[in-house]
This record gives structure tokens, C-alpha cells and sequence, in this order.
């Protein structure tokens, strides 16, 4: 049972000052064990209050980001799935399954995780799933202003992966929940 | 059969007289016992691993029978030669063991009075006898033997229904709730490309979830105490194979004693897991493990944790600290045992109080809060925990005597110590011999204060 947090795009300080505070109040340390961010964090203090909530921090750079040294993509391995970040402005065009589902068989991974279009988004294509965490900051995005904050937090748990996801709405926080389970005729595409 | 052999014991009293006078005098001096004990013990030096009806070596003896019966002992005579020093003691457990292996053999009902006697006097260590003994004076077992079975399959169902109520995880919990309603459209799913369902669940139940009703956030909560726990599991008894290492039987093991401790801290939000409960309940799986019955031994988990529970009920309140100044707390307790001491050796007392100032609560408190489990091995600590639990005053009151003797027992060494080196020797209790240690325990002259039964 492993706790990851999918994050990323929140644009501090450039475009947001900080989290919602109802979603400050459910993040705390302890109880996750790892996060994958997306991207446009992005300065470094965002990077510290990440890391005081779990030591296992995998950044991916965003083009916003201050700090260059972050690779433009990672992957990783947690239980039985294989996990590929990458923030997806260099995937043109933005936010094209079809473009995307390259970068996936490129990295060979069984979750993409992608942000830049600060639009949760979660999408099965191409025998891979790909997921989009949206901005937690609720930041304006490169094409519209309309965003509401929401992050994700995945529980994998052998073959299976329950998404839950956090949006907040109108003031307040929606948690929606979403099944996965990893089967042989995923990946058949390879 | 047993007409010839119940004359023993006058015998064996005449024939090892004194014995007895070096017991009174050899206890103190581990190095001096040696040298006292008789030559039964010259042969009883080898290490072997046997069973407890293994031939033994042949000691010297007037008597075939006692020849015979002394097999029963190899194997504690040989695993402590220092500490089991008494022949005389020990021919008495024989006729004691054959005469409790009679009745818990033959009869239905067990006299719960006879069995406390004579578990009084050391209960054998191979055959489950002690198991079984252990679980009739803790109440776990009715004394009637047909009802045996149900109570047994009742508990240990009870104890499985807990385990899945508590235990889950919370992955494990959304994964069968979701088992049961999503049964239907369960394949639907995974071949379709496109948006994955989602599902509202804004009011159930999710890991960042601070609600009290939460599973997570309980799960959470108990994080702190499963790590605790752990902790303290890889630290017991280090020094036996059944507990500690790498092998699967100890983690098998380990893992059962976390469940139970992990259950009872569930269920006891009050006192939650202590430091120290784990060696509490050491010796009690040990014994129920070893249960040579393997229905008994299998089930030593479910067993063990209704015992523990049992074991600790009257005594649970030495760890609530909140307790500590209260009638039933730990302190009362500490300022019984010193009553129970003026009582029984004024001079001892005041040495200890006035002129040492060693308060009780500077060694006693684990004595007592730890049933004397971190003092001793293993093998004193089962025969120790024979007499506390066959006291019909309840374990708490025999403690106390138990702990009063300990100090009796030392009277010499403590009397012309000073405070660092009495201090010492109570921190770090040497090897004694334990019959003659729950001897004196038996003599002490009664605690007249009125707590001394438990409220």
C-alpha cells in the first residue's frame, strides 16, 4: 500500500501566492511515500515545503522553473508499476493523447503522469493511462484563466491503483475516486 | 500403581536431610553452589537438547523410581544445574506432575483449588501441561473439559472477527467494499479506451481524510504505535531463536505477538501499547507455541491474546500514568511492597529506606509493571509465573510476596551495601535459586493491610 502524490504547476510565485489553505490542511507529513511533480513549481522554497512532506521528491522541469538543474523527464519504479513524469510542454501539440501515448512507449511506462495544461485529466489510451493532476494552485494556464486547484493521490497496492482526486470547487473540496487495475492486455499496443 | 510411590515423599525427606541446609545457606553465593550441590549434579552438567522423558544420564540415587523419575527433570536440571539445586524439590514436582497428568487426564471436572496447588509447586516443562494449566488458572478454559472445544473454537473465531475488524489495512478495506459493488460491471473497464470513470466519493472515505471515523486516519494514528511496537519485538530475548533473528519461524512469530499488541493497544485507547508489554507477553505465546497439540500450538495467537488480556486486567492500571497516584496505581502498589518488607524484616527496611534511601520505585517498578519478565531467563520466569498465577489471592498479591522475597533473599549483600551498590544489585537481580525463592515467598508473614486482595 503505497501512498504517491501527483502535483505539479503551481506557479509560486510567479502566477499564485500559495496552496488553497483547505488543501495545505490535508497535506501533511507522514502519510505519503512519495510525490512525482509535474512541473512549474517554481522556486525553490516550493521544492522545501514539497520535501518536508515526504523525503522521496521526483521533479520534473517545468519552463517556468527557476531551478534548471531538474531532467525533463524521469521514470520510476513503484511496486508493480512503472511511472514516467514529464511537465508536457515539450509535447506538441499540448495536451494530444495521441502525442502523448509516443512519449509514454517511449519511456515504457504504465503511467504517464503529465501536467502544463493545469486540467486534471485521466485517460486510458493506447494500453497506458495517462494522468494529468491539474495546478494546485489553480494558476491561469496558457489557455484559459477558468482553473480550479486540484492535485491527485494515487494508492497502489499490487496490481491496482485506486486515483483519488482533490479539486476544489467553489470553495470546496470534491474527491473523486478512480480504479485501476494492471492487466495483461494493457501494454498490448507494444 | 501409585501406592508404593506416594511413600516417597517421607522417604526422600528423610533420605536428603541435609540438602536442605545447604539450600538455606548456598542461595546467595552462585559461585559457592557448585560446590555445595551434590554429585546428582556432576552428571546432570551435560548439555544436551532432549526431550523432557529422554533418557537421561543416570545420577546417584537409593531408589530405582526416583532414578526414573529424575528423566522428568533433565531437562530443566540441565539447562539451569545452578539455579534447580534441590533433589528434594524435585522428586516432589515428579509425584506433583504425575499427580496433575492423572487429572487433567482422567477427570471431567477440574478442581480449580487442587490445580492451583499444584501448579503452586511447578508445573513440568515438556507436554503441554503447562499450557493447558496456564489457560485453566487464567480463566480461558472452563473447568469442566467438555466444554473444552466450544469455548476454544468460540474464542479463537471471536479473536480471527477482531483481527479483520482492526488489522485491515485501508487498501484492503476499499479494495473488498469495492469487490462487492462494483461485482457486477467489474470487466467493463479494462478493454475501452477513453476517460476513466470516475467516481464521487466528496463524503466517504479517502488517505488525507482527517475524520474521526476515518479507517486512514486511524490507520495513521496507529502508525506511531505499530512502529513502537516492532521496535520493541526485535529487542526481545535476543538470545533465543524462537523470537529473535531472520528465520521465518521467528518472524512468523514476531509477527503474531505485533497483531495481538497491536489489538490490544486498538482496544484499550487509554493505555495503548507500553513499552515492556511485549516481554509480558513473551513467555505466554512461548509456552502456548510450544504446546506440543497442534490445534493448541496453531492457534497460540488467538490463545495467547485472551490470556494476555486476562493476565493483565487487574494490573493495567500500572500503566496509565494518569493512574500513578490513584488507590489501584503503581505507586500504592510500590508502597505496599514496602509495607510487606517492614512486616517481614524491619531491619532490612529501614537500611533500604533510611540509610540507603533506595525508594521502591527505583527497581520495583519494573518488577512489578513487568512481572518480574526482564529479571530473570525464561526458565525461571515460567516456573516464577507457575506460582503468581496459581495464587487464589490473584497474581498481584503473590507479586508482591514474590518481590518481597527477592529483597529477603539478599538480605546480606543489601544490609552492607550503600546506595550505588544495592542499586545495582536490584537493577541487575542475580541468578538465585528460584525454588527456594518462592519459598520464602510462601513464609512471608501475611500483608495486613487491607488492599492486599484485589479490589
Amino acid at each position: 500500500m503505497v501512498l504517491v502524490l501527483a502535483i505539479g504547476d503551481l506557479h509560486i510565485p510567479h502566477r499564485a501566492s500559495d496552496l488553497p489553505q483547505k488543501f495545505k490542511s490535508m497535506l501533511v507529513p507522514g502519510k505519503i511515500q512519495h510525490i512525482i511533480c509535474t512541473g512549474n513549481l517554481s522556486i525553490k522554497e516550493v521544492h522545501d515545503y514539497l520535501k518536508s512532506l515526504c523525503p522521496d521528491l521526483h521533479v520534473t522541469r517545468g519552463e517556468y522553473d527557476e531551478d534548471s538543474r531538474y531532467p525533463e523527464t524521469k521514470t520510476l519504479t513503484i511496486g508493480q508499476f512503472k511511472l514516467g513524469i514529464c511537465h508536457g510542454h515539450q509535447v506538441i501539440p499540448w495536451g494530444d493523447l495521441d502525442s502523448l501515448a509516443m512519449l509514454q512507449r517511449q519511456l515504457d511506462v504504465d503511467i504517464l503522469v503529465t501536467g502544463h495544461t493545469h486540467q486534471f485529466k485521466a485517460y486510458k489510451h493506447e494500453g497506458g493511462v495517462v494522468i494529468n493532476p491539474g495546478s494546485a494552485t489553480g494558476a491561469y494556464s496558457s489557455f484559459t484563466f477558468d482553473v480550479n486547484p486540484s492535485f491527485v493521490l494515487m494508492d497502489i497496492d499490487g496490481l491496482r491503483v485506486v486515483v483519488y482526486v482533490y479539486e476544489l470547487i467553489d470553495g470546496e473540496v470534491k474527491v473523486d475516486k478512480i480504479d485501476f487495475k494492471k492487466t495483461a492486455t494493457t501494454r498490448l499496443a507494444h | 500403581m501409585f501406592e508404593g510411590k506416594l511413600n516417597l515423599p517421607e522417604k526422600a525427606c528423610r533420605a536428603f536431610p541435609d540438602r536442605l541446609g545447604s539450600l538455606a545457606a548456598g542461595f546467595d553465593i552462585k559461585d559457592d553452589r557448585s560446590g555445595k550441590s551434590d554429585s546428582a549434579f556432576e552428571s546432570g552438567e551435560e548439555l544436551e537438547i532432549l526431550k523432557p522423558n529422554g533418557p537421561g544420564s543416570a545420577p546417584e540415587s537409593e531408589d530405582d523410581y526416583v532414578e526414573m523419575m529424575e528423566e522428568h527433570f533433565e531437562s530443566r536440571v540441565r539447562r539451569n544445574p545452578k539455579k534447580y539445586g534441590s533433589r528434594l524439590v524435585s522428586v516432589k514436582e515428579v509425584i506433583a506432575a504425575d499427580d496433575k497428568r492423572s487429572d487433567l487426564e482422567y477427570e471431567k471436572e477440574i478442581n480449580l483449588e487442587k490445580l492451583q496447588r499444584i501448579a503452586d509447586t511447578g508445573l513440568p516443562d515438556g507436554g503441554g501441561l503447562r499450557a493447558t494449566a496456564w489457560k485453566l488458572l487464567l480463566g480461558y478454559l472452563p473447568s469442566c473439559r467438555d466444554l473444552w472445544e466450544k469455548e476454544l473454537t468460540e474464542n479463537r473465531q471471536k479473536y480471527l472477527k477482531l483481527k479483520e475488524e482492526l488489522l485491515l489495512r485501508p487498501s484492503e478495506i476499499t479494495r473488498i467494499k469495492d469487490e462487492v459493488s462494483n461485482y457486477n460491471d467489474q470487466n467493463a473497464d479494462n478493454d475501452v479506451d477513453g476517460p476513466l470513470r470516475r467516481q464521487e466519493i466528496s463524503q466517504e472515505d479517502h488517505p488525507l481524510s482527517s475524520g474521526k471515523a476515518s479507517v486512514w486516519h486511524q490507520y495513521f494514528q496507529h502508525i506511531e504505535i505499530a512502529e513502537q511496537i516492532d521496535r520493541d519485538l526485535q529487542r526481545t530475548h535476543p538470545d533465543m531463536k524462537f523470537f529473535s533473528g531472520d528465520a521465518a519461524f521467528s518472524r512468523k512469530n514476531r509477527e503474531a505477538m505485533r497483531n495481538i499488541l497491536l489489538l490490544f493497544a486498538k482496544l484499550n485507547p487509554v493505555i495503548r501499547y507500553v513499552q515492556g508489554m511485549n516481554e509480558v507477553l513473551a513467555p505466554m505465546y512461548y509456552v502456548f507455541s510450544t504446546d506440543p497439540d497442534e490445534q493448541n500450538a496453531e492457534n497460540a495467537e488467538a490463545d495467547s491474546f485472551s490470556c494476555f488480556v486476562r493476565l493483565l486486567s487487574d494490573s493495567v492500571d500500572h500503566f496509565c500514568q494518569q493512574l500513578d497516584n490513584s488507590s489501584g496505581g503503581i505507586l500504592s502498589t510500590l508502597s505496599h511492597l514496602a509495607e510487606l518488607l517492614k512486616a517481614n524484616d524491619e531491619e532490612l527496611w529501614r537500611h533500604l529506606e533510611y540509610t540507603n534511601e533506595i525508594k521502591p520505585q527505583f527497581y520495583a517498578f519494573r518488577w512489578i509493571t513487568l512481572l518480574l519478565t526482564q529479571e530473570f531467563n525464561l526458565q525461571p520466569i515460567l516456573r516464577i509465573w507457575d506460582t503468581l498465577l496459581s495464587n487464589p489471592f490473584g497474581i498481584q498479591h503473590m507479586l508482591l510476596r514474590v518481590c518481597c522475597a527477592m529483597l529477603l533473599c539478599m538480605k546480606n549483600r543489601l544490609l552492607s551495601g550503600d546506595f550505588v551498590a544495592n542499586l545495582q544489585l536490584l537493577q541487575h537481580y542475580p541468578d538465585v535459586n528460584i525454588e527456594h525463592l518462592l519459598q520464602v515467598a510462601r513464609d512471608l508473614s501475611p500483608d495486613t493491610s487491607s488492599c492486599s486482595l484485589s479490589p
